[in-house]
């Protein structure tokens, strides 16, 4: 944006929702330079923080009027770079927009603002016997916003599905600054399903501003297992096996021996250090079939080869067995001064094959990568580990990442489980879909988000952007 | 057999044999302009308002293959024109299935219960087919083939076409192709059956249900004749008006579980004629649960939506309106749907248009007719009133059937 009309918008933001909500200063801003995806960085224009659904429509009517392209952030836990303002314009940070406005139990429903930080809910709802179930990893620092707009998942999901499942309506500004409702707290709204379009569209065709959510009653028991395993195939076999068996768990998590290694010295939980992998396993339901299903997992582990299945004694080790798994990416950094990780999906019973070919490409491009993983899902998290000041790593890191997409692909998966194409894997849109599918998406833009002043050059090939003649991002920061 | 389809005003019926040939099916309309009415089974033909100008019928029956199911991915990959009796008959051989209800699963197809997203009982336990669908491939209104989604159970690349098209009703596209996925049957399966006095011991009750410790996967309240004579239930108790019939499934020690902690808890509200239908009892029960919206020919079928805690007030609105009505109230999910004994053309504007419309939109919902022997209504008697988020579904018809030849004027919205 030019100076002159850059002044006049951060002038007229100020006015619409205040002084105290706009930032404009170069060091204020560049904290929304980038969100959990490092290796690109751009600073927006203008920050924006609206306190209101009207707060949001004022400020992208004058974004429309004055041509400028904006987009919206929640907490910035995005790891695909959905909040990477291209080309600057104005950043909507919905983070003040932070209230929980109803919650009722007999409807088994709650309402939310966007800013809502995913674990509030599920604090909010405790001693009623319901929760919010999508659990994404970073739940204690995610907006339920931005759960919204990348379709988040969690380790929980296997069993409850990604929070596609339990929204029933937002309302949204559109990219024309009009509100508008779509679905709400009951089921079946007349039409299509516009709701079920809208989550997962990562910023791209409306900006949420609120948020109807179906809750979910807590399981009356728990049981938690720890699976201790020699080598990778065999864990990864008796995930196939216990899946095999008709049994859903809760959630079924795999670590290899590098992560068990970076958690052991960061939490001192007493993992065994010589395993090659271990299985997280919960199953979860009423207590008087879960005895039976924990015996039978235990068998079906054993008969795969575990060395070791140890149960969760009480609800303390449940929950540091959970702390380790949900903050295994932090503790990562106590491997490498940087990481990425991928978020690759295969049919279930391709994981021993892609976890081998992923060990091999590690090799082939000397890159060291351990992982965690929802393996119940086939969902992986590759975490590729590197020194951001040795570029030449940098070149075989992102070789290495792809190399493992690809594979992905290969296997009849897809690139993205739960982190949302972003900028980060907009270059394996085609290589997921055809020029036909590709379309049909750009049509389905076209049709909310026709200036495609909202969040450009995300998601799509095709999606362009406002004042920028390159239509893809590339990857300016890292090379 | 006659179809709703036969008694359609349809100039032709082509019948692709496969997908690529559905597509130049759906590319020759569009170059001349042809209307079409997508037909799967023909079951649901008429829902949603009627046809207004000439058309073809495009029949899905010729895409009736299997196409991948890898049983231990729990996925199963089938083109639209499947039935649904196949389509479970395959996933039963490997202890599978997907628990969505569906009436005169012999003839309807895959492709039609997702252009429609019609769902029974077990929607309570199991959700509904928006929850199902993983991957789809369509044609749209130029006959353009294309496809979302994938075949892994969890998948975030690109927009979410599965939900689009999940109750789309053949107005976006022609839904060629399914990936859903898929669970392991239960191993047992009972209802458990409470007749009441009431609807207020009924509203007890089920608001009962949302703290207990049993979680069942279908809570239904039935009333009227259909249900008070009935071959799985047997014959109401005397001096009581409704039943509550709750669906339990699992392990069988979850389900005998389950059967007594609720028998307990009603119990303790004062309800004690309680009695478990289990084995061929419950399949029977389960089948008539999952036939009732489509079976008959009542004159006027309504399927409201509302909050749950409604549920009482409106099926007693309906009982005032018809006390012979029939009523079958996904109770659970705050879904309510009447079958009436008698409807005459004077009561849609008085009835319905009047009092159940405003009454659905009261309890935070609305209401649609599924079908009617009436003719002439108008797209507010079947639809009920629409808000401010029909343009956006305009808008979003215009772009996938730019000449609107996809089951015109069928939706809420005009066109």
């Amino acid at each position: 944006m030019t100076s002159p009309a850059l002044l006049a918008v951060t002038d007229q933001m100020r006015r619409a929702v205040g002084d105290e909500n706009v930032l404009s200063a170069h060091s204020e801003r560049v904290v929304y330079e980038c969100d959990g995806f490092v290796i690109e960085k751009n600073c927006p224009d203008v920050v924006v923080f609206p306190t209101s659904t009207e707060d949001v429509a004022a400020i992208v009517k004058i974004c429309n009027e004055a041509d400028v392209c904006f987009l919206p952030r929640g907490a910035g836990t995005s790891l695909a770079g959905g909040c990477l303002p291209v080309g600057g314009g104005v950043m909507i940070v919905l983070t003040r927009m932070n209230r929980i406005l109803e919650i009722n139990l007999r409807d088994r429903y709650a309402v939310v603002e966007p800013g809502v930080v995913n674990i509030w809910l599920t604090n909010a709802l405790r001693g009623t016997g319901y929760h919010y179930a999508p659990d994404p990893s970073s739940q204690g620092a995610c907006t339920i916003g931005g759960n919204v707009a990348t379709n988040s998942g969690g380790p929980h999901t296997l069993k409850y599905g990604v929070t596609v499942n339990h929204t029933l309506g937002i309302e949204a500004v559109t990219a024309d600054g009009t509100i508008v409702r779509f679905g709400g707290p009951t089921e079946d709204p007349a039409g299509l399903d516009l709701t079920g379009a809208l989550v997962g569209s990562e910023g791209t065709l409306v900006i949420v501003t609120k948020i109807w959510v179906r809750l979910t009653k807590n399981p009356a028991g728990v049981r938690t297992m720890l699976g201790v395993f020699n080598s990778v195939d065999d864990a990864t076999n008796a995930i196939s096996e216990i899946i095999g068996a008709g049994i859903i768990p809760a959630a079924l998590e795999m670590m290899d021996h590098g992560i068990i290694e970076a958690l052991e010295a960061a939490f001192h939980f007493g993992f065994p250090l010589d395993a090659e992998a271990v299985l997280l396993i919960e199953v979860d339901g009423l207590e008087v079939g879960l005895d039976a299903e924990r015996d039978q997992i235990v068998e079906l582990c054993q008969r795969s080869g575990a060395r070791e299945v140890r149960q969760a004694k009480d609800a303390k080790e449940r929950q540091l067995l959970w702390k380790c798994r949900k903050q295994a990416f932090g503790a990562v950094g106590r491997l490498s001064p940087s990481y990425c990780t991928q978020d690759g999906v295969v049919p279930r019973t391709k994981l021993p094959h892609i976890l081998r070919r992923i060990a091999e490409i590690g090799k082939q491009h000397d890159v060291r990568i351990v992982n965690v993983f929802h393996a119940g899902d086939g969902n992986l998290h590759p975490i590729v580990l590197f020194d951001e000041r040795d570029r030449a790593q940098i070149k075989r890191v992102l070789a290495a990442s792809g190399q493992i997409l690809e594979e992905c692909i290969a296997c009849g998966g897809s690139v993205t489980g739960e982190h949302g194409i972003g900028v980060e894997k907009i270059d394996f849109m085609p290589k997921l879909f055809d020029d036909n599918d590709l379309s049909a998406m750009g049509r389905m833009r076209d049709a909310f988000n026709p200036h495609n002043r909202l969040s450009p050059a995300k998601m799509l090939p095709t999606s362009g952007a406002c004042g920028l003649e390159q239509t893809h991002p590339g990857r300016r920061a890292a090379l | 057999m006659t179809t709703v389809a036969d008694t359609l005003p349809l100039d032709d019926t082509k019948a692709p044999p496969d997908q690529a040939a559905l597509a130049d099916v759906l590319a020759d309309a569009y170059r001349s302009d042809t209307v079409v009415v997508p037909i799967g089974g023909g079951t649901s033909l008429n829902f949603g308002m009627p046809l207004e100008r000439a058309a073809i019928g495009v029949s899905l029956g010729g895409l009736n293959r299997v196409v991948d199911y890898p049983a231990r991915d729990m996925t199963i990959t089938a083109e639209a024109g499947v039935p649904m009796a196949t389509l479970a008959e395959t996933l039963a051989a490997e202890r599978q299935w997907l628990p969505i209800d569906v009436a005169q699963a012999e003839t309807a197809t895959l492709g039609g219960v997702v252009a429609t997203a019609f769902s029974g009982p077990r929607r309570y336990g199991y959700g509904t087919m928006r929850d199902y669908v993983i991957g789809i491939s369509a044609v749209d209104g130029r006959g353009t083939p294309f496809k979302a989604g994938g075949r892994v159970v969890k998948n975030v690349a690109g927009y979410d076409f599965c939900k689009l098209l999940t109750g789309s009703l053949g107005t976006l596209a022609v839904i060629s192709q399914v990936t859903l996925k898929i669970k392991p049957r239960p191993t047992a399966s009972a209802i458990l059956l409470a007749d009441l006095a009431d609807l207020d011991t009924a509203d007890k009750l089920l608001a009962s249900i949302v703290d207990s410790a049993a979680t069942p996967v279908a809570v239904e309240l039935l009333a009227g004749p259909h249900w008070r004579d009935h071959p799985a239930l047997g014959t109401l108790t005397a001096g009581a008006t409704t039943r509550l019939a709750v669906g339990l499934e699992g392990t069988p020690p979850e389900v005998d579980w389950m059967a007594r902690v609720l028998a307990d808890e009603w119990r303790a509200l004062g309800v004690t004629a309680t009695r478990t239908i289990d084995a061929q009892a419950a399949a029977t029960l389960w089948h008539d649960l999952a036939e009732f919206a489509q079976a008959g020919d009542a004159p006027l079928v309504l399927k409201a939506s509302l909050l749950p805690s409604r549920t009482t007030e409106f099926v007693a609105l309906v009982l005032d309106i018809d006390p012979e009505a029939s009523v079958q109230a996904h109770a659970g999910n705050g879904i309510v749907v009447a079958r009436f004994a008698k409807f005459d053309p004077g009561d849609v504007s008085q009835a319905l248009i009047g009092r159940l419309q405003p009454a659905a939109r009261l309890a935070g919902g609305h209401a649609v007719v599924l079908s009617t022997t009436m003719g002439g209504l108008t797209r507010q008697a079947i639809w009920g009133p629409v808000d401010e988020d029909v343009v956006w579904m305009q808008k979003v018809k215009a772009q996938f059937d730019p000449k609107g030849l996809l089951n015109p004027g069928r939706f809420p919205y005009a066109g």
